[in-house]
């Protein structure tokens, strides 16, 4: 069924009287979203037999009823006649939306936090793969620690479908998605279908092969799977203690941060043999000039030297980049550009087509070119010159997406911003915390490099961060899409327009 | 005519040159003032001497050249360049910033900041408590509110009033130097439009400083500070700046001031035909009222919210959110610490203020920053695409008001909202890594490159930029301040021809080899 919405075409099981798209592509996130919940309850509740198994039969009520529920609501969704883009955007904003809705539903039930904000704030940055937590790790038993990661891990799969699947089809940068079989190749999105298995054997084997990396750095057993659910969706939640402690963990979580970061397509590229050359793509050297002088600035600017000091850098530079947020306390001093770094780092994200946040190389690099173009136009109005990435040539709406990408950006920063500072919090925490919801990326640091704890916050504050992780999550014109049909369709529903066109004449008709 | 054609042809040197006189006749002014009333009479006198040989020299040297866009980028960013630097004479002659435990060079980069920030009208000032405006001649501090007023309205623009030679593409040497994304005819002859564009800031200016010297200023500082308030400049001739006075009268005139300076001129020229204003119907000035308005009260709300009183809160918000929305950059605190110094307010007012320090005022204008029909054309540009999205096959134009903005202006300010960005980024990091915290060095970026004068943080409206930032910080800002006063595109795209120039005659010697081979 979620095939045939991405492609557009029949939603339904049931004939009959037909809804239209947006109604039915809602219906269906709905749907989808309860079922995941449900999903990674039912998990968590088997989780939870492990250890005391405190929670299990919350975890397992709640995840029964939550199938039950999607099931019936998916069996009860009725056939549009057509849908259209920005139906499937407002199905998929609306799916993320009920996850988190299951989500916060289990923290309240199972009495992980008491009230309804801070569930909902825990539950957005599980979901959005933010990492910005207000429960403390070490009082949760193994089945809600499983709930935290798999929000996590459930919400980068399908930011990962979103970017990979449904975006560059009907979206921006579908000249840039790998759908070309010529030469015998084997592509990764030739179409919706083999692009959705493609994503899982990716997404699924790395999060393995993390998680027996994690173990045979001596994290343990469950240890490793949170750390390597929070690492291949660049989530960031950990479990109890300090399970990074360890030198040769870092260095498992700075090639899980890394890879998480790196395209899709680079890595379908190198699975499928076509790894030849790969150093060509320019967005991949991009990535990794990125890292190395990143954290050469890093470790110049705050020192200490050494392989721990450059490991100390890698590791906190590789969790800025990717958007990850693992935490990492400061060695020494930190110099006054080191936050500045890296909230700049936080904000530009990793490649394109990756599991992380931020604005992402390849717009940054459509923007750079867009602007030197604009300079060339200066000097030759009347120039004809397209905008060349590598060696694909971007469309003319892609470039203007991603400079409304860019205005999107800018602008809900700076409102989220001056909403978290006006609810009590000094001006440095409200531009750290926006530039982190909007890149879905944690923790957020003090000029010292201190990690802060989102708890001491107001809740008025921590909620203003929500819609941000939300639109940050779903790479914002998504969002602001999805936001405008949904509010066309209530307006419709609610016949806003007629009443108000209605009380402006002052007909009564 | 034969002696014209013997001249250098060199568009550059003869604006510089012409800019140049006008300049002395500038440092003249402030001489003449400090011979009479100040120490530093003479150093003022030789530096305008000076500068106005080497304008002279310059501009009977040399003749107008070609006025191709690159060369037009090069004339205008290199006269702008050259003025800044020798706008630096009369402070280095006098000693303006020479102190002990500091060297020369500490003193020539005090001094170059100083000129760049009179001339660029942004109002950021080294002089602080180490060195207090209080304790300059009358001269020097005539001199330094004039370069905020020649500054303002701009250099060429000046130029182009008694350059004849240069015809219609005068227009496009103003257009480079001018905010905003073009300038309107206001005559037919390029020279007088310029010319009706000074006569209305001079008469703007008057008015100011007669209503000032109502207000219960001294004469000296009623003129000064009328000159700092038609240039959307910001310098005073008070440590305090306008605390120094603690008068609503004052504050209300240099207001209202302000936001007439920092509304566009072609609208005030329109209005005195028509003996009626016609702002209202620019739906740019709109806006720009909208957000002076909206800002005073969310400021307003946000301060009585902290416990301050409601009329002083109102006070202190309505002058500050001018100030900055405008790009003035005048404060009104008393002392640090009070109501009126926005560095010590709470988080909510501050992000807001560093709203303000981006958007500036209306294009045509004297003020800085993007401008707010640019942000509005990037909003109406972002919500056409977004529809397009919905509805891929729609036809639709961005509107402005009523107005359809053609497809390549779009495309024009969304390139430079892009490249002001980086530059807003890449200042940031780089002044940061020279030395400053984060508020302090992405306030100063922000400030600096919208020509806005003070920061928050540490370089707040009661403090100095030496206490915020390091000796080359302050040259990254000072060259943020020339980039944003003229829009960027003219200070980076003035290196194309000095390049074409080295290119030509480096590959005699072989110099360029490497690229032909290159390319061959």
């Amino acid at each position: 069924m979620i095939r045939a919405l991405l492609v557009g075409r029949v939603a339904g099981t049931r004939t009959g009287a037909t809804w239209t798209g947006v109604s039915s592509a809602t219906a269906l996130g709905v749907a989808a979203g309860v079922a995941a919940a449900a999903g990674l309850s039912l998990v968590a509740g088997l989780i939870d037999l492990t250890e005391r198994g405190q929670n299990t039969p919350e975890l397992l009520v709640a995840g029964g009823l939550g199938g039950v529920l999607a099931s019936v609501a998916a069996s009860r969704i009725r056939r549009p006649a057509r849908i259209l883009f920005s139906d499937i955007l407002c199905g998929t904003t609306v799916a993320l939306l009920a996850m988190v809705a299951g989500v916060a539903g289990l923290y309240l039930l199972t009495g992980t936090v008491e009230r309804l904000e801070d569930a909902l704030f825990e539950a957005v940055s599980g979901c959005t793969t933010t990492a910005l937590s207000v429960v403390d790790p070490n009082t949760l038993g193994r089945g809600l620690l499983f709930v935290r990661s798999g929000s996590q891990w459930l919400g980068g799969l399908g930011a990962l479908v979103l970017a990979v699947v449904i975006l560059p089809f009907r979206g921006d940068g579908g000249e840039f998605a790998d759908r070309s079989g010529a030469d015998g190749r084997k592509p990764l999105a030739p179409n919706h279908r083999t692009a959705l298995r493609n994503v899982v054997a990716i997404y699924v084997p790395v999060c393995l092969i993390l998680w027996v990396a994690y173990a045979a750095a001596g994290a343990g057993g469950f240890g490793s799977l949170l750390l390597s659910m929070a690492t291949v969706s660049t989530g960031g939640f950990v479990g109890p203690g300090d399970p990074l402690a360890t030198g040769a963990v870092r260095w498992v979580a700075i090639i899980g941060m890394a890879v998480a970061g790196t395209s899709v397509v680079v890595l379908w590229r190198l699975v499928a043999g076509r790894g030849r050359g790969l150093l060509r793509s320019r967005e991949l050297r991009s990535y990794l000039f990125l890292l190395v002088v990143a954290t050469a600035l890093f470790t110049v600017w705050n020192g200490p030297g050494g392989v721990s000091g450059i490991r100390e850098a890698l590791f906190t530079v590789t969790s800025a980049v990717s958007t990850t947020g693992f935490a990492s306390s400061p060695a020494g001093e930190w110099s006054a550009a080191a936050p500045v770094l890296l909230l700049l780092l936080v904000a530009i994200g990793p490649m394109s087509g990756s599991v992380g946040g931020g604005f992402q190389l390849l717009r940054l690099r459509l923007l750079l070119k867009a602007a030197t173009r604009e300079m060339v136009r200066q000097l030759h109005p009347r120039v004809v010159a397209r905008i060349r990435v590598g060696d694909r040539v971007a469309s003319e709406n892609t470039v203007r997406q991603a400079t409304v990408v860019q205005f999107v950006f800018v602008s809900l920063l700076f409102v989220t911003a001056l909403v978290v500072a006006a609810f009590g919090t000094e001006l440095v925490t409200a531009l750290s915390a926006a530039v982190h919801a909007l890149a879905t990326a944690g923790p957020v640091r003090t000029l010292d490099g201190l990690v802060l704890d989102p708890s001491d916050w107001s809740r008025s504050a921590r909620l203003s961060l929500v819609p941000a992780m939300v639109a940050g999550r779903l790479y914002f014109y998504p969002a602001a899409i999805a936001a405008g049909t949904l509010g066309s369709h209530v307006g419709d529903l609610l016949q806003v327009r007629r009443r108000w066109r209605r009380w402006r004449t002052g007909t009564t008709k | 005519m034969t002696g014209m054609r013997s001249r250098w042809a060199t568009t550059t040197g003869h604006l510089t040159g012409l800019a140049l006189l006008f300049v002395s006749a500038g440092m003249g002014l402030g001489a003449a003032v400090e011979l009479v009333e100040g120490p530093d009479g003479a150093g003022m006198l030789l530096a305008s001497i000076l500068t106005g040989g080497l304008g002279l020299l310059l501009w009977r040297m040399t003749r107008p050249g070609g006025l191709d866009h690159a060369t037009v980028f090069t004339a205008v960013g290199g006269t702008w360049l050259i003025v800044s630097v020798v706008g630096a004479l009369p402070y280095l002659l006098a000693g303006t910033f020479e102190r002990p435990g500091v060297g020369f060079s500490v003193a020539f980069a005090d001094a170059l900041f100083e000129s760049i920030s009179g001339y660029t009208a942004s109002g950021s000032t080294v002089f602080g408590l180490h060195n207090p405006i209080v304790e300059q001649g009358a001269g020097l501090l005539l001199y330094r509110q004039l370069t905020q007023w020649i500054g303002g309205m701009g250099i060429v623009v000046l130029v182009v009033t008694v350059l004849p030679s240069v015809r219609a593409a005068g227009l496009g040497l103003i257009d480079a130097e001018a905010p905003g994304s073009g300038v309107d005819r206001l005559a037919p002859r390029v020279a007088d439009t310029a010319r009706r564009f000074w006569l209305l800031y001079l008469a703007l200016t008057l008015l100011v400083a007669v209503s000032l010297l109502a207000a219960g200023m001294s004469l000296f500082d009623a003129i000064c500070h009328a000159l700092s308030t038609a240039s959307t400049g910001g310098f005073s001739t008070q440590d305090a700046s306008l605390g120094h006075w603690d008068s609503v009268v004052i504050e209300i005139v240099v207001m209202l001031g302000l936001v007439i300076a920092a509304a566009n001129f072609t609208l005030h020229a329109r209005s005195l035909p028509a003996r009626r204003p016609v702002h209202y119907r620019d739906p740019e000035f709109r806006g720009y009222l909208a957000v002076l308005s909206v800002g005073t009260l969310l400021v307003t709300w946000m301060l009585v919210a902290e416990g301050y009183g409601f009329l002083a809160s109102l006070r202190n918000a309505a002058f500050n959110v001018v100030s900055l929305g405008t790009s003035g950059g005048f404060g009104n605190a008393t002392g640090g610490g009070g109501i009126g110094d926005y560095a010590a307010w709470p988080a909510g007012p501050q992000v807001f203020l560093l709203f303000l320090l981006i958007f500036g005022g209306c294009t045509g204008s004297t003020s800085g920053g993007v401008k707010i029909m640019r942000l509005r054309i990037g909003a109406a540009h972002a919500y056409r695409t977004l529809r397009l999205i919905r509805r891929p096959r729609a036809v639709l134009p961005v509107r402005i008001g009523n107005q359809v903005v053609a497809d390549h202006l779009v495309e024009r300010i969304a390139g430079f909202v892009v490249v002001y960005g980086m530059f807003l980024a890449g200042g940031t990091l780089v002044v940061s890594a020279l030395g400053s915290d984060l508020p302090t060095a992405l306030s100063g970026t922000f400030s600096a490159l919208g020509n806005m004068g003070p920061a928050l943080g540490d370089a707040g409206p009661t403090a100095s930029y030496v206490d915020g930032f390091s000796t080359p910080a302050r040259m990254v800002l000072a060259f943020l301040m020339l980039v944003g006063r003229l829009e960027i595109f003219p200070m980076i795209l003035m290196l194309v021809v000095p390049y074409r120039v080295l290119q030509r005659h480096s590959s005699a010697v072989g110099l360029f080899r490497w690229r032909s081979r290159r390319s061959g």
